[in-house]
């Protein structure tokens, strides 16, 4: 591609000396030979921008529009200075009209070089259509030679373009033309301040100048055509020549000016230093954003560990492919990426500033990054918390229906055997029979032990009922007074609800075998999407969480699911628990 | 008196069909899951059909369910609940569907062929039985300032017999008072506890329980 790019310009630059050259042997005043000159010489300079930027940003085509302006120029210029050879004259014919399309496009399409929203797409093509109209009009029907030519030149020995048909009075169809352009340019210079008030503000800062320009250059040509009558400036009108260089050259310029010195760009990367020394921890996004006038910046932290970028918060980040609405720079080396940034593509146009914002970023990216892993890393834990909690409530479940649909129902037939085995026995034997009964004895107890077992292991009517009847059945087992303020009437999720009922049991247990309470009220609400539970008794308090797994256990069980757990004893002032567990659902 | 047992174990199933047998009961069905259960009274209805709360395929509260099933489709049916928790809401659900031909007694009872064949023949002849063990445990809970301090000894005891849902001959039979005597009990009763006077006639059990657990 680099070939591609020097030949094209050692091409454009053998063709402006060219013909530069050729408009000396002309029988012309000297005053077009010098204004030849610095024209061609201006294109030399646009020429020489547009290859400089297509090479430094191979992948927007705004280096390739740059370059082709320049290029239909002085290739439009051929049909003047090679007026009798019929090949020039028809290029100058065709490249005569492409130079507002292009122009166009490149203003339209700037920085990335893609054509964004609809409208600028038909924009475009509209006007590109236009050219092709206006070119065809002359290329085939224009005839210099044909009298009573508007252009009154009835050049004798003119060549003909190549492609010519027939002669037909273009001077109307091609004055129609000419007034179109009097709607297309103020709709360019809409699209143009359309384009300008949608860009972030650091796209904004990127295109304003080039914006200038193009604004310059399309009320150049308007003001121009109000006074003469023509959009076309000849080269012996002095003021509108001088004009019309200054603002052939303004373009290229602008762009370059953009593109290679960024003190702008300096001083801002200058307050970033300044700022990062202030921004907190997990805000360094919002610096960067500033800095690069680009609210939509997004930074995602590399975490080598996951191999994958994450959010300030910790949260996975998938980078989106670059496109005309958002572009990904990587910072630090491909191999071991330190960020990246998600912005705006029209902040590719200075990646000076950004690598210069990337460095000065660096140790407060570092810093982020761990905070990032560390946040990373903290959610990991209470989801696994949570797990943990959630397999040990699945386990208990387990374990009580085992326990009711195996041991149990074996006890039962044992026993149901054994009552058989006496029945059998008859009145025959006295001892054996009253072994039996004693058996069975034993049996009604293991068989209570065990439905107890089962209970305090996971409650069936949890599972069943829901919350709202396994308190009530913790309450009429309690041997201290229980008196229920509330329950919630609906089914809550299940980590809430035995959560919330362990809490309620262990405090109704604590309650009894150390608080010396005549009463103890309990109460669970639904509030702000948490369930809230308080248990309040009136004993001797001085209960500590600290101490004694059971409550330690509860605390943590609240805490694994995001909740909170307070526990309040003063000593004689009873024991109050009080807990909000965040519902699932 | 002819029964239908429900229950998916096996060794259960023919060990209570064996008792009740001995019981002089004429079993009719022993089936291992509810839908077997409605089909089997579908195709003959027995006087009472003993289920197990705990059935396939959720092991959760399947005999209830089919319990409410039961009552609505065949109110000549009577329905036992056995039922491996002594949970008075279990109980409640069962008698929302009506104060007659049901009962929900403790799983554990099978091992007390008299119990069990009493609670059956009750069941059979339109009465209610709720648990001894559950209503003992309402009875006795400890409580602070409540209405029940204010009632006697005796009336305390009628008031757990009737929990158990006996009728008031059947409390005057245990309790060797006329019915007449249980009827003055019962009313003082009510009064004593305020509860609304209606409920004294068809709701009694579950105003009794609802009571005894607040």
């Amino acid at each position: 591609m680099r070939a591609v790019r020097l030949l094209v310009w050692l091409a454009g630059s053998a063709l402006c000396v060219g013909m530069a050259r050729a408009v000396g042997p002309v029988d012309q005043p000297d005053l077009i030979k010098h204004r030849a000159i610095v024209y061609f010489a201006t294109a030399f300079v646009g020429l020489t921008i547009g290859v400089l930027v297509w090479e430094r940003r191979p992948d927007s085509r705004t280096g390739l529009l740059l370059t082709a302006l320049p290029f239909v120029e002085v290739l439009s210029q051929a049909r003047w200075i090679f007026w009798n050879h019929a090949l020039p004259v028809t290029i100058g014919f065709a490249s005569m009209s492409l130079y507002a399309p292009v122009f166009a496009h490149l203003i339209l399409s700037y920085p990335t070089g893609r054509l964004t929203t609809r409208l600028d797409r038909v924009f475009v093509a509209v006007v590109y259509a236009y050219a092709t109209t206006s070119a065809l009009l002359f290329l085939l029907f224009f005839d210099t030679r044909a009298p009573h030519d508007r252009y009154e030149i009835e050049c004798w020995d003119c060549a003909l373009p190549l492609t010519h048909v027939a002669w037909r009075d273009v001077h109307r169809a091609s004055h129609v033309l000419d007034l179109t352009l009097l709607v297309v340019a103020p709709a360019f210079i809409g699209l143009l301040i359309r384009k300008l008030l949608r860009a972030t503000p650091g796209g904004r800062r990127i295109e304003l100048p080039l914006s200038i320009a193009a604004f310059a250059a399309v009320a150049q040509l308007l003001a121009h055509f109000a006074l003469n009558g023509s959009p076309d400036s000849p080269w012996t009108d002095t003021p509108w020549f001088w004009i019309s260089i200054v603002v052939s050259l303004a373009v290229p310029l602008s762009l370059g000016v953009g593109l290679f010195f960024g003190r702008r760009a300096r001083s801002a990367v200058a307050d970033l230093v300044v700022e990062l020394q202030r921004t907190p921890p997990g805000h360094v996004q919002e610096a960067l954003a500033r800095t690069l006038g680009d609210p939509s910046l997004e930074l995602a932290l590399w975490l080598p560990d996951q191999a994958s970028y994450v959010d300030s918060r910790g949260a996975k980040v998938e980078l989106p492919a670059a496109g005309p609405h958002r572009a990904v720079t990587v910072l630090g080396s491909s191999d071991s990426p330190v960020a990246a940034l998600l912005h705006d593509p029209a902040l590719l146009e200075r990646p000076g500033l950004l690598e210069a914002a990337a460095a000065a970023a660096r140790l407060a990216l570092e810093n982020e990054r761990l905070q990032a892993e560390l946040r990373a890393q903290l959610s990991e834990l209470r989801a696994s918390r949570a797990r943990i909690v959630q397999a040990g409530d699945d386990e208990r479940r387990r374990l009580e229906r085992n326990l009711h649909d195996g041991a149990q129902q074996r006890l039962l037939s044992l026993g149901l055997a054994l009552q058989l085995a006496r029945a059998e026995l008859g009145a025959e034997a006295n001892g054996a029979s009253s072994l039996l009964v004693e058996a069975e004895d034993e049996l009604r107890a293991a068989l209570d032990e065990l439905r107890e077992l089962a209970r305090g292991i996971h409650p069936a009517i949890l599972t069943d009922q829901g919350l709202g009847a396994a308190v009530r059945s913790l309450a009429e087992r309690s041997s201290v007074p229980v008196r229920i303020v509330s329950l919630p009437g609906e089914r809550l999720d299940e980590s809430t609800e035995a959560a919330s009922y362990f809490l309620v049991s262990e405090s109704l247990a604590n309650c009894a075998k150390y608080a010396h309470a005549s009463t103890v009220r309990v109460s669970i609400a639904r509030r702000n999407g948490n369930a809230v539970v308080d248990i309040d008794d009136n004993g001797v308090g001085g209960a500590d969480a600290t101490r004694g797994s059971g409550l330690r256990g509860l605390s943590d069980r609240v805490q694994a699911l995001d909740g909170t757990f307070l526990l309040e004893s003063p000593v004689g002032g009873g024991t109050h628990v009080h807990a909000e567990i965040p519902c699932a659902s | 008196m002819r029964v239908v047992i429900a229950d998916d174990s096996v060794l259960l199933r023919e060990g209570v069909s064996r008792v009740l047998a001995d019981e002089h009961f004429e079993v009719a069905a022993k089936v291992a899951s509810a839908d077997e259960l409605l089909e089997s009274i579908a195709a003959g209805a027995p006087d009472v059909a003993i289920v197990d709360i705990r059935m396939p395929p959720t092991h959760t509260d399947e005999g209830l369910v089919a319990a409410h099933t039961i009552r609505r489709r065949w109110p000549d049916v009577g329905v036992l609940v056995l039922s491996q928790y002594t949970e008075t809401e279990y109980a409640l659900r069962l008698l929302e569907g009506g104060e007659q031909r049901c009962g929900y007694l403790l799983k554990d009872r099978v091992l007390d062929a008299g119990q069990l064949a009493s609670a059956v023949r009750r069941v059979g002849n339109g009465e209610v039985v709720v648990d001894a063990e559950l209503v003992a445990r309402l009875v006795d809970r400890p409580r602070h300032g409540s209405l029940l301090d204010e009632l006697t000894a005796r009336e305390r005891e009628v008031l757990a017999l009737m929990a158990e849902g006996l009728t008031d001959r059947g409390i005057g039979e245990r309790l060797f008072v006329t019915p007449k005597t249980v009827e003055t009990h019962i009313r003082h009763i009510f009064a004593k506890l305020q509860l609304p006077e209606g409920a004294a006639d068809n709701k009694r059990v579950h105003a009794v329980l609802t009571y005894l657990r607040t």
